[in-house]
């Protein structure tokens, strides 16, 4: 943001309300079309993740070479097919939960730094603005839900609101244990601390334990099986989003894989170095600025290797019951994450860090 | 103490059968090709004496009906005129929204002129479509005709009135069924 303000000014001479409103939309177009390439091809990586971990092909047909044409067509397909509102529904709720849980995720990446300068804002609470920011969803979820009128529906909302009590904590108070180490708030900070001490996930004994538990927690919180109760297809037809169809349908779907790069990413960049290389085998962040974008492939390729075990995972394990998942959040994730947390605390207390 | 030990095995069970879990989709992602076919495009080889599509070799058919009369849902019609024994065909049609593909027609017949080939492909879009004509002409081939007049030749009864022969009507599935079998002739001679 700060990088665009300066070239528009140095540039255009432009200042003021203009500069900023053009910038905003520079980022926010930016973000927009970077979301929707990446969740084309995310939905195509996961049919074939699906499908060869099935024995079997996938789609194979659009486009030539390995149906790399099937998610445009989807798209396409939606966008052009007829927006049905049930009879009965609360039609201002219906019409905007799909934007409110598509705007509580992409939100979130306004905090996310992509490069070395390359992030809309660098926010000092970044992670507490992400996790309060991605929050917002389950609004917009229960919203989907409740305004329906179907008891499908509802049964969603329902289970995602019991849901979102269960899995908010833990991957919190997960967070808190490399935030502890590095002593702030700032992604950024973390990109910097990881270049000059290494991994954070290495960095004591008890990191993994945080890594595997936000990991867990993030599941759940992009609805992804075994945590996909709000939707669970054998049991509530489609969740939460039965009763939508055609674009607003697909900004249900969209806001999956947008919140999966979201999880993906700050869990790239708090515990796996984020735009930096191991053991900073190139200083990204001290390069030219052009090469700064070194860095966003850099952490696009972490976060498609966190995406995959998503995938991997979803295609792995049945669905769990609610009570599994609360039993899950309360008594098994939330401890450890405490454990974690006081673990890395006493740590670098002991070793005099 | 047992409730403790329990809440430990369980984490290690959840743990140890996901990772377990995880390696079998591991090795079913990396290691093994699609056992599915790409089915327009090739198919599974498909058995001998699979019940598909009838073919009728018309030049053996002497018109007994025995195939008609063993049909359990009578989806075989025959209409041809007798000449002595050469014949002037109508049709000789199967009806495959009734057939049940039991194969009861290919035992009876008496010179082995019905068959099932592995045709499958039935599906259409026009139910009127579903009767199948199996006859390759109708009328009387040139030869027959020859054969006709030399015996009217003698007996000076009217073979003028014979029809000349007409490549059948039939719709594309017969087509079909006998272009694959001119295929397979084809790869047996080859």
């Amino acid at each position: 943001m700060e990088p665009l303000l300066a070239f528009f000014s140095e540039q255009f001479g432009l200042t003021g309300v203009l500069a900023l409103s053009l910038a905003y939309a520079v980022c926010i177009g930016s973000l927009l079309g970077f979301i929707t390439v990446y969740a084309m091809f995310a939905i195509w990586m996961e049919r074939k993740v699906a499908a060869h971990i099935q024995v079997r092909f996938g789609p194979m047909e659009v486009g030539g070479w390995h149906g790399w044409a099937q998610s445009p067509a989807d798209a396409l397909k939606l966008l052009f097919k007829e927006d049905i509102i049930p009879s009965g529904a609360n039609k201002l709720l219906f019409w905007i939960a799909p934007a409110v849980v598509f705007c509580g995720v992409f939100a979130g990446f306004v905090a996310i730094p992509f490069a070395a300068g390359v992030q809309i804002a660098d926010l000092d609470l970044g992670i507490f603005f992400i996790v309060a920011i991605a929050s917002i969803e389950v609004v917009g979820v229960i919203m989907a839900g409740w305004s329906s009128n179907s008891k499908y529906s509802l049964f969603g909302a329902v289970r995602e609101a019991a849901q979102v009590v269960s899995y908010e904590l833990p991957a919190a108070t997960a967070l808190l244990a490399p935030i502890l180490l590095v002593g702030s708030f700032r992604l950024g900070d973390f990109n910097t601390w990881q270049a000059e001490h290494g991994w954070l996930i290495v960095a004591n004994p008890f990191m993994w334990i945080a890594a595997l538990i936000y990991f867990i927690a993030s599941l759940a919180g992009c609805k992804r099986a075994p945590f996909d109760l709000p939707e669970a297809e054998s049991e509530l037809v489609s969740g939460f989003h039965t009763e939508y169809s055609g674009m607003r349908f697909s900004f249900f779907g969209l806001e999956e894989y947008v919140s999966m790069f979201l999880v993906a990413a700050v869990m790239s960049t708090l515990f796996f170095g984020g735009y930096t290389l191991p053991f900073n085998l190139l200083d990204i962040g001290n390069l030219p600025a052009p090469l700064h974008l070194l860095g966003v492939a850099v952490l696009v390729v972490k976060v498609f290797a966190v995406i995959f075990v998503q995938m991997w995972l979803r295609w792995t394990l049945p669905r769990m019951r609610v009570d599994q998942v609360m039993s899950m959040g309360y008594k098994y994730l939330l401890p450890w994450a405490l454990f974690a947390v006081a673990g890395t605390a006493v740590w670098h207390v002991g070793m005099g860090g | 103490m047992g409730s403790v030990r329990e809440y430990f095995s369980n984490i290690a069970n959840g743990l140890g059968s996901t990772v377990k879990g995880m390696g079998v989709t591991l090795r079913h992602f990396t290691s093994e090709p699609p056992i599915t076919v790409q089915y327009p495009r090739e198919t599974k080889p498909i058995p001998p004496t699979y019940r598909g599509l009838h073919i009728l070799e018309q030049d053996k058919c002497i018109d007994c009906h025995l195939c008609a009369k063993a049909c359990p849902v009578d989806c075989i019609e025959i209409e041809a005129t007798h000449h002595g024994r050469t014949l002037d065909w109508h049709k000789f049609t199967i009806d495959y929204k009734k057939c049940i593909f039991c194969e009861f027609c290919i035992p009876p017949c008496p010179v082995d002129c019905i068959h099932m080939t592995s045709e499958f492909e039935l599906a259409t879009d026009d139910p009127n479509g579903m009767v199948e004509d199996l006859l390759t002409w109708t009328g009387l081939r040139p030869e027959d005709q020859a054969k006709l007049e030399g015996k009217a030749g003698g007996k000076g009864a009217g073979a003028a009135e014979a029809k000349p022969a007409a490549p059948a009507g039939g719709g594309d599935v017969r087509s079909r069924v006998a272009a694959m079998l001119a295929k397979k002739k084809a790869e047996k001679e080859g």
